[in-house]
């Protein structure tokens, strides 16, 4: 007898990756030889490799997580729905260090190879993990040819007012960081998008085989194994990254950046929150340097800008989970009035994934619609400022966008 | 008159934020309290800077001000920096704050100089940009050192830095100038040729190579692959310009016609057998890539 497992309801092996918030699966008999009762009880267990990430599964769309399920299969054929999630504290290394097996008695039937694909502290990654990040980054860049110019030019100062300085730039941010996530993930499945804590030092991060070693006049250093050797943005090489008042990112959190706990106490509502955080720590973090990271019509010249966001996302992520603030219809999750600029409200679809173009938007929309997942169907290729907020699909299991932080549980 | 009363809850939610900077506005900007106590509110004050006129001069006089101590200006240039990222409230600051910048720019203080400078290069401003490439054709007039004059050029690069550029190559004033230089040519197409030269040339500074075989696999990507090729074969090359050239062809070379070229997998084979460690290691990798 054999089964087959769907994995994010997909037989699609590009589509084997999970995150803390539960996965829809299916199983089903593909060859029922051997059996003669109308339905088979299989076991559903994880396997890790040493050091990798682990699963665990339900049977409803509600309930605990277990190690292991038993689900009666039917021999005809019919799919059985199950869910999958990553084990919370358990993400995986590589691609495929967790095994999905399904079991009738001691005989497995069928398995698939599946990834804990989950955002870390770019300072705990390991060699392995650091080494494709960048590879999959400096090819999306290819020196300035590659699909990495269009993010380069999303983030402008003609089209800052689409992101900043009012409700939308959490969800704008969001956005834009999935989007070139799941670019990545085109160049390279294993990847997810690491974040910097800037109120914590980062050795592993300031190091020449990763984001580089800055000199007195700011021009950053790689290794000559390191493909960001190669970096080139707006036809210029190199990247100017200076930090100021004598500050070592490698040994020192970031100067008057508040830490994640003050963050956090920064409001309970979300207009008090956004407003408070987007300048400390979010501009606070920017502005501790010289060089492009510290401007906004620059700043995503530097590689360093995206494992900045991605923190930011983070901190919204934990004030979200902490205060219950994932669902748009709930008054405090977000900032409903008075009107705020288009790209800023619940309901509008937002820049420049809509291709809108022409005041009060920007004159043109690089980059077209939002990259699709083979994973989950969330946030569209339109995205709205309302399909960025329950991004676990706490609320509304399809608005999964299919990402997670490693210390941010599902809520 | 629910949802009146929420949607008053959250205009009074951002008022309230607000109040903390504009606390420490007056501190920040009071000649009467410590440079310590005026640095650690400007740190909080950029929330309120854009509020009215009144709030945005107080931080402008302070960065203006030559009689301010400049721990205060510095904080002040970052609270103003800050205050700019939310950028609808700023829009209405902006004519003020450049202007104030461009005023700033031929400060006294070597450091407020450049940060300001810094920021206006990065607003493709065209007085900084012509005040720097003054600087740089007469020394005299120079606001910065020649290699920082360049880096802020780069961040809009005109057709008239080329020859500064050049000139500043062939004849460095120091190190870093020559380097900041040639990153400045490598968006210059005709440059090709002084890349390719000063890659070949082991008398050359390694980090001056490297920089080369950047350029030129932007401007010539096929040449620097046929360098890189031969770089690899060389066995007195140095290890790091030789990885180098396996990252160059790792990343951007053509996969197949790599596979098949059996005298480069063999020099990758031998590199990864006597280079330093992380050169092997990334020898092991690129053959590992190629099924070896």
């Amino acid at each position: 007898m054999n089964v087959e497992l769907q994995i994010n309801n997909s037989v699609n092996p590009g589509a084997r990756f999970v995150s803390w918030a539960p996965s829809p699966c299916r199983i089903r008999v593909t060859n029922p030889s051997g059996v003669t009762s109308p339905t088979v009880n299989v076991q559903i267990t994880g396997t890790s490799v040493a050091g990798g990430g682990a699963v665990v599964f339900r049977g409803n769309t509600t309930g605990p997580f277990s190690d292991s399920l038993t689900v009666p299969v039917p021999i005809t054929g019919t799919s059985v729905p199950f869910f999958v999630a990553g084990k919370f504290g358990r993400p995986s290394v590589n691609n495929g260090d967790v095994t999905i097996e399904a079991r009738t008695g001691t005989t497995l039937v069928g398995s698939v190879e599946v990834m804990v694909r989950i955002r870390k502290n770019a300072n705990t990654l390991t060699p392995g993990e650091r080494d494709r990040f960048v590879s999959a980054f400096a090819r999306l860049n290819n020196q300035g040819a590659g699909r990495f110019a269009d993010f380069r030019n999303m983030h402008t100062f003609v089209s800052s007012p689409q992101a900043h300085g009012a409700p939308g730039f959490l969800p704008w941010h969001r956005a834009y960081l999935l989007d070139l996530e799941r670019e990545l993930q085109a160049v390279d499945p294993s990847v997810s998008l690491p974040y910097w804590r800037f109120d914590q030092p980062a050795p592993k991060l300031f190091a020449l085989d990763f984001f580089g070693v800055s000199d007195a006049m700011g021009t950053v250093r790689f290794s000559a194994t390191n493909p960001l050797q190669f970096w080139k943005t707006d036809g210029v090489q190199g990247i100017n990254r200076r930090p100021l008042n004598n500050w070592n990112p490698a040994t020192q959190p970031g100067p008057n950046i508040i830490t994640e706990e003050k963050t956090l106490e920064l409001g309970t509502q979300y207009p008090s929150f956004r407003a408070r955080m987007e300048v400390n720590p979010h501009a606070t973090a920017h502005t501790r340097w010289g060089g492009s990271i510290s401007s906004i019509p620059t700043a995503a010249k530097d590689p360093l800008f995206f494992l900045l966001h991605c923190n930011v996302d983070r901190l919204w992520a934990k004030w979200q989970r902490k205060f219950g603030r994932f669902d748009p219809a709930q008054a405090a999750s977000y900032d409903r009035n008075p009107p705020r600029p288009i790209g800023h409200n619940l309901p509008d679809t937002m820049w420049p994934w809509n291709g809108v173009t022409g005041s009060p938007r920007p004159p043109t929309a690089p980059g077209g619609a939002m990259a699709a997942s083979p994973c989950v169907s969330a946030p569209g290729p339109q995205p709205r400022v309302q399909d960025c907020l329950d991004y676990q699909g706490s609320v509304n299991a399809v608005s999964h966008m299919g990402f997670d932080y490693d210390d941010v549980e599902f809520a | 008159m629910n949802k009146k009363r929420k949607t008053a809850k959250s205009a009074t939610s951002a008022r309230k934020a607000k109040r903390p900077a504009r606390g420490a506005l007056s501190v920040a900007t009071s000649a009467r309290k410590s440079v310590k106590q005026r640095v650690a509110a400007l740190v909080e004050a950029p929330l309120a800077v854009c509020e009215n006129d009144e709030n945005l001069q107080a931080v402008l006089n302070v960065l203006r001000n030559k009689n301010e101590p400049v721990e205060v200006r510095l904080a002040a240039l970052q609270a103003l920096q800050a205050a700019s990222f939310s950028v609808v409230e700023f829009e209405s600051c902006r004519g003020d704050y450049i202007a104030t910048l461009r005023k700033v720019a031929e400060d006294p203080d070597p450091e407020l100089r450049q940060r300001v400078l810094g920021l206006l290069a990065r607003e493709k401003d065209g007085f900084a940009q012509k005040k720097l490439l003054e600087g740089l054709k007469n020394p005299e007039k120079a606001l910065l050192p020649p290699e920082k004059a360049l880096q802020l050029l780069s961040y809009d690069v005109h057709a008239e830095a080329y020859p500064v550029a050049r000139a500043i190559v062939s004849k460095p004033p120091n190190a870093a100038a020559k380097r900041e230089a040639l990153r400045l040519l490598a968006a210059d197409a005709t440059a090709a040729p002084l890349f390719e030269k000063l890659l070949r040339d082991k008398d050359e500074l390694r980090e001056i190579r490297q920089i080369s075989a950047s350029a030129l696999q932007s401007l010539k990507p096929e040449k620097l692959q046929a360098h890189a090729k031969e770089l690899l074969l060389d066995t007195s090359e140095y290890d790091d310009i030789q990885a180098t050239s396996l990252t160059a062809l790792s990343q951007f070379g053509d996969d197949e016609a790599i596979g098949k070229d059996e005298a480069l997998l063999k020099s990758v084979d031998r590199l990864s057998a006597r280079a330093s460690t992380k050169v092997k290691q990334s020898a092991r990798r690129f053959l590992s890539k190629y099924g070896r």
